[in-house]
């Protein structure tokens, strides 16, 4: 029988409307509204899932998933199953489903790629079968964000099959017996690696509930702009949600203000959503150290190919150095450094033949201070310390750039934007000096990384049917002094062969001054076509 | 009366004239047969064209819901119906093209179970029944459920409502089916091509594709979704076949090569042409002469199949996904992908034609089938 008027879904959804209008006679109804993320997952949920044996409901109780990984799931049942969640039952459910049901840090660590979206991330195939059968179409991160029974793996194979009809004709797919390999040998494989349970999630949620709230020193670096710091101040509004104040402040002398709100999944998993500055910025962070240290990236809303990676310490934690930049210096000659971190107190001293010839400014979280370094100082990356407190490998000493390594390599950038729906994907690229190693060779693996330098930027088509499809002229432009890449419009171009898209394969070249010397690195990249479905994990 | 019924009654006379003229002439020659293309479009949207006339004739709106991109199109063999896989692949429909009416209508899906077909059905020389390959999938309580994929076979004359007479088991990955113009077999494409007897399902053949034996080659490539075969009755595929005995990166690691089955005599055979260098789609043999294929994609191929020669390629302006000859093998015509068809001489491989199709909506993956009536 149908529920009608009288079902409590039409009451949940009518109520909220209702105390608006009646709101002058009686008090807000908001405390029988509230329904935990467990009650929605029983009403919305229970009428598919049925209970199993053990507790909990079919597939739900079978599976561990990321905040991000349960909302595609949610996102799913209602584009797809009519499930109907407003945005706030919907957050309910993920916010529950993630905390009673999630990865522990060490599991989704390797993946965290997946995740943060660090566009100089390659995938990591921990199978080899599971990456041929899987990660053909999407990333193999996506699998192994996820735990299941072996029952619910071999569940997600019938699913591809039933959502995907074309998933055993794909290229690479369909040369094998796909369906047989996919419900026969995977979940087997697929349950070995990331079984529903294991040791570490035990273990992580006896862990006690780390509380973020404080005054944070940040630093980190954006590609493009460089390194910054600053400050970040949390204040808990309730259970596992923050108000966020921040200021970055980038070496090149740009700031950045702003403020916004964050959220901590499974006790650890932060997700902010700030405005910094002018851009609408999504945090991407773990929490760690009993909420006293913070990591991860940001990014900017619909181009997360642009953002920066982010170091947090709590002040009143321990005494830490977060950054020393720049994190180089030539040898011979003298510099100014900045020491970014929390209860810094003490003489700043380096070793190798390294001496602060002078102390520019000094206070507990960030210290300037000169270097002098002569030709006979040891090469090499140094540690650096304060008082008590050290950062190994922080301050490298070089002789000369040797060789320049452009990232991300390989780059991916895509079409887009030009009056369509989907926004266009855009490449940052960076210039990493490098010395060479004992072995005297540039480019080769005992390379130390110096850092990352200034560059002039220039393009070129990547190879032979690069040339002879002038992609070079229609794949997109590099800003000379940036790196930025941005890529052509979106949709057949009249003027190009076949009529073809601005796609391409090209590579960026950075030319970079070592003095009078000039060294040149290059990457290659390919423009490719829009993404149509852009899941948060890919 | 308004433009759709003035429409409708201009085009009933011309086709009763040309029954007419068919009755009339059919003894001393087949020339006044009029050549059709026939495809559909992302809008939902059947397309007849007149092939020489070089215009479209008349557009169906198909029976579905808007957006549902319709796949393989297959004409009657008395060309008066055109049989198409729509409503997300899940139902075949046969449409009268005198009428633009619904008269046959075979919808997979039931309720718990999702049925689609992946490209592949075609119907008997007889023009009484119609094969389709099913992929279906049971909708569960919180789960689905793959099913074995099996062949479903329906009479044609069984309405809007038909369900199938029989069925038989049918190899997973199956893109393509095609009768034998006698009836007596039907070919399964799939890893390799399996022959089945059309009564029962029983395997009475096999062709071997991906599991060939050949030294110094391994496994070729191919997704042969677009039934091509046309007057010729030769069906045609490209492929791409890795030598087994060159290092990965050498210049001929990779041939491509074009792989026919005559449906009429059973033979198949294959033959390299070139290292692979151009994406190739689809392919076609010209009726006439029958040693020439075509292929296309960005480019469009003229090649000696006995001689495993390319001949000539030409660069084409955009991307097509299909080839068709003509019956006397004069006129290639290119449909597929975009909004446009192009129409090439086969001597010479110069353009001859255009053809704008309504509203500028893809074909897509939609096959563009040439017939005559």
């Amino acid at each position: 029988m149908s529920k009608g008027y009288t079902g409590s879904r039409f009451w949940r959804f009518a109520l909220p409307l209702m105390a608006g209008l009646i709101s002058f006679w009686t008090p807000p109804l908001q405390a029988a509204e509230k329904l935990t993320g467990k009650d929605l997952v029983n009403e919305h949920c229970a009428d598919c899932h049925k209970a199993v044996d053990g507790g909990g409901l079919g597939r739900i109780s079978e599976a561990r998933r990321t905040p991000e990984g349960w909302d595609m799931t949610v996102a799913r049942m209602t584009l797809i199953h009519g499930t109907k969640l407003t945005s706030a039952e919907r957050q309910a459910i993920v916010k529950y489903l993630a905390d009673t049901m999630g990865l522990a840090p060490e599991e989704a660590q390797p993946w965290r790629y997946a995740l943060d979206h660090n566009p100089e991330a390659a995938d990591f195939l921990e199978n080899k079968l599971v990456g041929e059968t899987c990660a053909r179409c999407h990333s193999y991160a996506r699998i192994a964000l996820q735990r299941r029974t072996q029952e619910d793996w071999l569940r997600l194979s019938h699913f591809h099959v039933g959502q995907f009809t074309t998933v055993e004709l794909q290229n690479n797919l369909r040369s094998v017996n796909w369906w047989e390999i996919a419900s026969k040998e995977i979940p087997k494989l697929l349950v070995k690696h990331y079984p529903l349970n294991s040791e570490a999630w035990t273990k992580w949620q006896q862990q006690p509930k780390m509380n973020p709230a404080g005054s944070w020193r940040i630093a980190g670096h954006r590609p493009g702009w460089g390194d910054y710091e600053g400050t970040l101040t949390v204040t808990e509004k309730q259970a596992d949600e923050y108000a966020l104040n921040l200021e970055l402040r980038y070496a090149g002398g740009k700031t950045q203000k702003g403020s916004g709100n964050a959220i901590v999944y499974t006790g650890y998993e932060w997700r902010g959503t700030v405005m910094q500055g002018d851009e609408a910025v999504q945090q991407v962070f773990t929490l760690s150290d009993g909420g006293n240290r913070m990591q991860g990236r940001w990014f900017i809303k619909d181009t997360d190919a642009l953002g920066g990676e982010l170091r947090g310490a709590k002040v009143g934690g321990k005494a830490e150095i977060l950054a020393v930049t720049p994190g180089f210096v030539k040898a011979g000659e003298k510099q100014q450094i900045t020491i970014s971190g929390v209860g810094l107190n003490g003489d700043v001293s380096i070793d190798g033949g390294v001496s602060v010839s002078r102390v520019v400014s000094s206070s507990p979280d960030k210290i300037v201070v000169e270097v002098q370094t002569s030709a006979a100082s040891t090469k090499g990356l140094h540690a650096v310390q304060v008082g008590t407190t050290a950062a190994k490998n922080a301050l490298n000493v070089y002789q000369q750039i040797d060789s320049v390594r452009v990232l991300p390599d390989p780059g991916l950038s895509r079409v887009g934007a030009s009056g369509g729906k989907i926004p266009l994907v855009p490449i940052q690229f960076e210039a990493v000096a490098y010395s060479t190693g004992e072995d005297g060779k540039p480019g080769t693996k005992d390379d130390v990384r110096i850092g990352v330098v200034p560059a002039q930027w220039s393009l070129d088509n990547l190879n032979a049917s690069a040339a002879a499809m002038k992609d070079l002229r229609f794949a997109g432009t590099i800003d000379a002094a940036s790196g930025l890449f941005t890529p052509g419009a979106a949709g057949p171009n009249k003027q190009r062969k076949f009529g073809t898209n601005n796609f391409g394969e090209l590579k960026a070249i950075a030319t970079v001054e070592d003095g009078k010397r000039k060294v040149k690195g290059s990457a290659p990249f390919i423009v490719t076509a829009q993404r149509w479905n852009d899941p948060p994990i890919r | 009366m308004n433009i759709m019924k003035l429409m409708t009654s201009a085009f009933w006379r011309r086709a009763r004239w040309a029954a007419l003229a068919t009755v009339f002439a059919v003894a001393a020659s087949g020339a006044v047969a009029k050549e059709y293309l026939l495809t559909s479009l992302h809008s939902n949207t059947l397309v007849l064209v007149d092939a020489k006339a070089r215009k479209v004739e008349k557009t169906y709106p198909l029976p579905s819901a808007p957006g549902n991109t319709p796949a393989t199109v297959v004409p009657s063999p008395d060309g008066k119906v055109a049989y198409v896989l729509h409503n997300r692949w899940e139902t075949v429909s046969g449409i009268d093209l005198d009428s633009g009416k619904e008269v046959f209508r075979a919808d997979l899906s039931q309720k718990g179970l999702r049925a689609k077909s992946t490209f592949a059905f075609d119907v008997s020389p007889d023009g009484k029944e119609i094969a389709i390959f099913v992929l279906p999938v049971k909708l569960l309580s919180g789960e689905y459920q793959v099913q074995d994929t099996y062949i479903a076979v329906f009479d044609t004359s069984a309405g809007l409502a038909a369900k199938p007479i029989r069925t038989f088991p049918a190899p997973r990955r199956t893109t393509l089916m095609a009768y034998s113009p006698d009836g007596s077999r039907l070919y399964v494409m799939s890893w390799d091509i399996i022959v089945m007897d059309p009564k029962d399902g029983r395997v009475i053949g096999k062709h071997l594709v991906r599991h060939w034996k050949r030294k110094n080659f391994g496994e070729p490539d191919t997704l042969a979704v677009w039934p091509l075969w046309g007057a010729s009755n030769v069906y045609t595929f490209p492929y791409g076949a890795p030598r087994t005995d060159r290092k990965p990166d050498a210049p001929d690691a990779m041939k491509s090569g074009i792989y026919t089955l005559d449906l009429a005599t059973d033979k198949s055979s294959y033959k390299e042409f070139e290292n692979s260098s151009v994406v190739l789609f689809s392919a076609a043999i010209n009726p006439v002469r029958r040693k020439e294929a075509y292929s296309v994609y960005t480019t469009l191929s003229k090649i000696d199949i006995n001689k495993g020669k390319l001949l000539k390629r030409l660069d084409l302006e955009q991307t097509y996904y299909v080839v068709q000859v003509s019956k006397d093998g004069k006129e290639l015509y290119l449909g597929g992908a975009g909004s446009t068809i192009a129409i090439y001489d086969t001597a010479t491989l110069k353009r001859l034609g255009t053809i704008q199709l309504p509203g500028g909506a893809d074909q897509a993956t939609a096959t563009m089938r040439y017939f005559t009536r």
